[in-house]
């Protein structure tokens, strides 16, 4: 085990090299540019490839190329970039692609502020492509060791569920300084809890079953397997058609590949939600650091709250909001984007309430008061856009 | 083309969807027949398209290893695949003149510039033909079209002592070569040099589309008219041919195997950095 003090950039990196990456393209963008340049310095060391893009559109590309190869692949923007994925990525959901694009996200719409965190792409991960017709998977790490792991298993289900995995990360979990722990042997590895499968390939032309079946190997080509695939609405062998009624069978794989497994994606942790707490604080990301906080001081208290920090955001992991209480969304973004599937996905009778900051993290102070009044039906100041009863 | 069809095409596939008398089949015939004057076997090619009728009516018909990009998007996926593949992997695109001169240009450009190992045939119909016929990069000035109705009036990459080749050249392509679908052997024997070349390789191939393009600029779907109107406009590179519009024909630039290949390089790199570092 090397024990060092390093950025959430670098623990991604050294993440995708023990996942078995050989290959990242990407378009210098702040603040995830540190992971482009790690990878530049790391890949060549393991014989690994680093392209320098012209633009995202090509830097996704190449990802794609690569890994239609035989390359574990990986990309790393910030949100202007991660827009301009939306041509790739369909292509990657459509195919079935496994590769993994990392998403450190920072304050918008636009460009708006460079270095500072945001969390806009909430929908954006769920929906990055056109079309409709499928589901993603995605991950948000909330710490340096975590941006470690999280990475490492991205691979470990691109490779399972035969398709593209986000990281949806923000600026203060990529470019933030921890301790990270990095394992060295396989039996290290195991005893962290993360699993590496190697790349398999799909034997014939079959392109896909059309079936919610997972562990299928992706298609690679280059094998004289008669492999295709494309854009296109595909047969089950990889031909493009105009029937609906093949488009049906891709859309029903696409989408329950995904739903019928999602026992084997959903990840998240909760905090003091087994004694019906009247409140819950939910959030993912570097704000839930300061939520977890502010909920175990409330607790010493004597405050009834609890937490719910997601690890996995899509799918939304409905089945975890069980108790009936008031909810609290605490989002580093103005507009309330988790707070509307947390109204989505809470039991009937409960409120849900919304938190909002934007380029810095919420306080503590800030949480508690707002914890203070909710409890007690006491009104509070207008805050602009940062509170909001829902 | 049975032959050939039968030795390296897919039943399901041949004959192609393409409207009867386009000229289309012709450079697809001349890209197959080059693969098998050189003796390459299905599985020493893997076969990309893009879309419109060029990479609609040419993906999958491979019977080896086959894939399709969005439009002008598969020179970036070309990249990653190159350095995934074997050196000796014989990567053929036949895409459109919107997606290699209009919305891929950018990457057409960089896949030049670093010198990727990729034999594109660019299969030109004049415009976009597949979404019923609107003008596009190569189109002749004044030319009608469904998004010129009153004449074409865009500059465009071809004509007007303007060369898309001359693009491509400086950005560092290796091979380049033009001739229409309508030259026989000449046109296999430069695509023959284009697979042989380890590097980036283009051979842009205008070829009559019936249905549209003659339609509107022509005034005639019969295949004849536009077949003789290609006849009257196509010359050698150093000719003077017609005044108002020609498709310079021949090998433009030859420098096969002079420059390093992009995946060949890098994995040079590699090597020595992992000799040096390690
Ligand atoms: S529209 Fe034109 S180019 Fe397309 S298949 Fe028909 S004739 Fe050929």
């Amino acid at each position: 085990m090397r024990k060092t003090l390093d950025t959430g950039n670098a623990a991604i990196t050294e993440g995708a090299i023990i996942a078995g990456c050989k290959l990242f393209a990407g378009y210098p963008i702040t603040p995830a540019t540190e992971i482009a340049e790690n990878m530049s310095r790391r890949l060549p060391q393991i014989g690994g490839y680093y392209v320098q893009a012209e633009d995202e559109l090509t830097a996704l590309h190449v990802c794609i190329g690569g890994s239609l190869g035989g390359l574990k692949a990986m990309t790393a923007t910030s949100g202007p970039g991660f827009i301009l994925y939306a041509d790739p990525m369909g292509w990657a959901l459509g195919s079935e692609i496994p590769l993994v694009v990392v998403n450190a996200q920072r304050v918008g719409p636009v460009s708006g502020i460079t270095g500072a965190p945001g969390q806009g792409e909430f929908y954006l991960s769920r929906y990055p492509t056109q079309g409709g017709n499928y589901e993603t998977i995605v991950l948000a790490p909330n710490s340096v060791q975590e941006a470690f792991s999280t990475t490492v298993e991205a691979f470990y289900l691109a490779e399972r569920f035969r398709m593209p995995v986000i990281i949806l990360a923000d600026q203060l979990v990529t470019d933030g300084w921890e301790s990270l722990s990095i394992p060295e042997t396989p039996e290290e590895i195991e005893a962290m809890g993360l699993k590496v499968i190697p790349r398999r390939i799909k034997e014939g032309p079959e392109f896909y079953p059309a079936t919610d079946e997972i562990d299928i190997p992706p298609v690679v080509l280059g094998h004289n397997t008669g492999a295709a695939c494309s854009d296109w609405t595909p047969t089950p062998e990889g031909y493009d058609t105009e029937e609906v009624d093949f488009q049906h069978k891709h859309a029903y794989r696409l989408i329950y590949k995904v739903r019928n497994h999602k026992d084997l994606i959903t990840r998240y942790e909760s905090y003091f939600v087994d004694d019906n707490p009247e409140l819950v604080l939910v959030a993912y990301g570097s704000p839930s650091r300061v939520v977890i906080s502010a909920v175990k001081q409330a607790r010493e208290q004597g405050l009834k709250v609890g937490a719910l920090r997601l690890i996995s955001l899509w799918p939304f992991p409905d089945e975890i909001f069980k108790v009936q209480a008031k909810y609290l969304s605490v989002e580093l973004n103005y507009d309330g984007q988790l707070v509307r599937e947390i109204q989505r996905a809470v039991p009937k009778g409960s409120e849900v309430h919304f938190f909002g900051k934007c380029g810095e993290l919420p306080t503590v102070a800030e949480l508690e008061e707002l914890m203070q009044a909710l409890l007690t039906g006491k009104e509070i100041q207008a805050r602009n856009w940062e509170w909001e009863a829902w | 083309m049975d032959y050939l069809a039968t030795k390296y095409l897919r039943p399901r596939k041949i004959p192609s969807t393409a409207c009867s008398g386009c000229g289309l089949g012709q450079v697809h015939k001349k890209v197959v027949k080059a693969i098998d004057e050189l003796g390459l076997e299905i599985g020493d090619v893997v076969w990309g398209t893009g879309i419109g009728c060029a990479g609609r009516q040419t993906f999958n018909t491979w019977k080896g290893d086959n894939f399709a990009g969005t439009h002008g998007r598969v020179y970036a996926i070309t990249t990653g695949l190159r350095l995934a593949l074997p050196p000796d992997k014989k990567i053929i695109l036949t895409v459109g003149d919107g997606d290699a001169f209009g919305i891929g240009f950018l990457h057409l450009l960089n896949c030049a510039r670093r010198n990727v190992d990729m034999t594109v045939i660019v299969c030109d119909n004049l415009g976009y033909q597949s979404t019923g016929g609107q003008y596009g990069w190569t189109t002749p000035r004044g030319i009608h079209t469904d998004s010129s109705p009153y004449g074409n009036y865009e500059n465009n990459w071809t004509s007007e002592g303007r060369d898309v080749l001359n693009i491509l050249r400086e950005a560092g392509a290796t091979f380049l070569a033009r001739h229409t679908s309508l030259q026989g052997q000449e046109a296999v024997e430069s695509i023959k040099k284009a697979i042989l070349n380890r590097g980036f390789s283009l051979v842009h191939m205008p070829y009559p589309c019936v249905t549209n393009f003659a339609d509107r600029a022509l005034g005639s779907r019969k295949p004849l008219v536009i077949y003789k109107w290609f006849e009257e406009h196509t010359c050698g590179l150093k000719d003077k041919g017609p005044d108002d519009f020609a498709f310079r024909t021949g090998i433009y630039y030859d420098a096969s195997n002079t420059r390093p290949e992009f995946s060949e390089y890098i994995r040079n790199f590699v090597a020595e950095v992992q000799r040096r570092y390690n």
